[in-house]
């Protein structure tokens, strides 16, 4: 082997370059996670200090992409661990997220739906909806309200596909907080994407 | 004969968790003949259901793509910040 075919095999990392080629992608893959752009920026410089620290053990080998986005992963969770540390118990987080409101509280009909919080029809399908980057806007918009380890909860389930024990280890919560969670998200999510996104039923609202 | 059942099955209100739960864990035979005569007679919680499972979807098909769907860019001053925090490592 030569002494030029040798300087290639040992490829010297290039941080500048990682900011130019994926910054833009990790930035937006934490900042749809963590929903908060200043937090998004540390964690996205977080994994590229670490990856600089650790590219002795990548030193080029498949896609630096897909490294960097595993590192990114383990600050992400990192990130919720703190988050989870630090929150209240989980039992009262988002107890006004119950939406009683929404089911008859007396009478013969009492935990039916009450007519005016009923869903309607959607008429919509995932393809349609996935590709309109006002739907994700306002679907931002709906997570907002929730409290953090909720709405984390929902995303690390919906779009990270982790398994319940998974989210419960890095939200420190147990499996019935995060069903109750993920009860209580999907219940509010729902209610704001008809009102705001799908304006049902016209005149209602 | 609806209304009959109606009112003696587990209500919308309990039926939403257990829809919320059916995605998460297995249920029971006894829950699963629940859910099935309520969804049943109401169509609302079938409704619900469908709009639940059409969430996951919608949500699992991003999940799938590179965020094409907006433009977000890392801010130019961040942008700027990294680099010297990693230059100063390096």
């Amino acid at each position: 082997m030569s002494q030029e075919q040798r300087a290639r095999e040992t490829p010297t990392p290039d941080p500048a370059a990682w900011v130019d080629e994926h910054g833009d992608y990790l930035y937006r893959y934490a900042l749809f996670r963590l929903r908060d752009a200043s937090r998004a920026e540390d964690v996205v410089q977080e994994t590229l200090l670490a990856a600089l620290q650790a590219y002795a053990n990548f030193a080029g080998r498949g896609s630096e992409r897909t490294w960097l986005v595993g590192i990114l992963k383990h600050k992400i969770a990192d990130h919720f661990r703190r988050l989870g540390r630090e929150a209240q118990a989980p039992q009262r987080e988002g107890e006004e997220f119950a939406h009683e409101e929404f089911f008859t509280a007396e009478g013969q009909w009492t935990d039916h739906w009450e007519t005016e919080y009923a869903p309607s029809d959607w008429h919509a399908s995932p393809a349609a909806l996935v590709e309109q980057g006002e739907f994700w806007q306002v679907f931002q918009d709906c997570l907002r309200p929730l409290p953090a380890r909720t709405a984390s909860a929902f995303l690390l389930r919906e779009v990270d596909g982790l398994t319940s024990e998974e989210i419960c280890e890095v939200l420190s919560i147990t499996v019935n907080n995060l069903w109750v969670m993920l009860h209580r998200a999907r219940l509010h999510l729902r209610r704001c994407l008809e009102l705001n996104w799908f304006k049902l039923p016209e005149g209602k609202h | 004969m609806r209304y009959f059942l109606l009112r003696r099955l587990p209500a919308c209100k309990q039926m939403t968790v257990l829809m919320s739960e059916s995605m998460e864990r297995p249920l029971t035979l006894r829950e699963r003949v629940q859910l099935r005569l309520h969804l049943w007679i109401c169509i609302w919680c079938v409704w619900y259901l469908e709009q639940l499972q059409l969430l996951r979807a919608t949500l699992r098909e991003r999940a799938a793509e590179d965020d094409g769907a907006t433009a977000t860019t890392l801010p130019p001053e961040a942008r700027e910040r990294i680099k010297r925090a990693l230059k100063s490592e390096s």
